[in-house]
């Protein structure tokens, strides 16, 4: 007797199968585009002490506003850390930015920051 | 001859008593680690719409609007001078939304939250917030864009 008349379907059929219902689904419905998300993150618990030098230090900037734009994946205090080598600086910038942002939590890709001097 | 038969055997009764009493240990003096807590772990991972300076979440659900800004909130406890939390945040489709990381040194309990946003609207369906903990998994949560 096959196997599909005796009401089981073997290992290949069912295969073929489910992957045929999951494409036509993907037909019908089209990727979602996440490509603009905005993300961060903080936290009540301290950095660890840097052991690096900060990236990219202001060279002969020392107490000279900069202009920074975000990126993806920023924070505040990324910035604070990558300008000033003390994420814990970040309120330097904020004070900086008011005007800009409202959440220090939550900067976008694109913003225009005032990073004052160190 | 009975009667120093009795006598050995009570001896000998007497021996084992005394030699059970020495092999036992003295009562428990604790057997749980005893260097203090310098493993860090995650105890719980919250989602909601806001958060509070505390960094827990201040509307907690699993049930968000397109235009919702997405909060996760990781409670850790322990001690660490540097442990990494990644939040990977994924859609139905097995889409990587969004991955962050942060780096922390904590020294008890603490909280660190990640968040997401759409400036034009979260696809409705369903998504996943996975915690990874020095990249080991370390929770997992479900939540629903309608």
């Amino acid at each position: 007797m096959h196997p599909s008349q005796s009401g089981r379907l073997n290992q290949g059929e069912f295969t073929v199968g489910f992957f045929d219902k999951f494409g036509k689904q993907d037909e019908k419905k089209p990727k979602a585009d996440f490509s603009n998300v905005q993300s961060g993150s903080s936290s009540t618990a301290a950095e660890p002490a840097a052991t690096l030098p900060p990236l990219n230090p202001p060279v002969g900037t020392t107490g000279q506003s900069q202009t920074y734009v975000v990126v993806a994946g920023d924070s505040l205090s990324k910035i604070a850390k990558r300008f000033y080598g003390d994420a814990n600086k970040w309120p330097r910038i904020h004070e900086a930015n008011r005007d800009l942002i409202k959440n220090p939590d939550l900067i976008h890709p694109g913003q225009k920051l005032t990073i004052p001097g160190a | 001859m009975m009667q120093s038969k009795k006598i050995t055997l009570a001896l000998c009764a007497a021996l084992l008593v005394v030699a059970a009493g020495c092999g036992r240990k003295p009562a428990d003096t604790g057997t749980t680690g005893t260097t203090g807590t310098t493993v860090v772990k995650v105890t719980d991972v919250s989602l909601g719409r806001a958060i509070g300076s505390d960094k827990a979440i201040s509307d907690s659900t699993d049930n968000f609007r397109p235009n919702d800004t997405i909060y996760a909130s990781v409670s850790t406890e322990g001690s660490a001078s540097s442990a990494t939390l990644r939040a990977k945040w994924s859609f139905e489709d097995g889409q990587t939304v969004d991955q962050s990381t942060q780096t922390i040194a904590p020294d008890g309990p603490k909280r660190t939250e990640f968040h997401i946003a759409k400036p034009n609207g979260w696809p409705a369906g369903k998504y996943k917030v996975e915690v990874f903990l020095n990249d080991q998994p370390a929770g997992t949560k479900s939540f629903d864009v309608k």
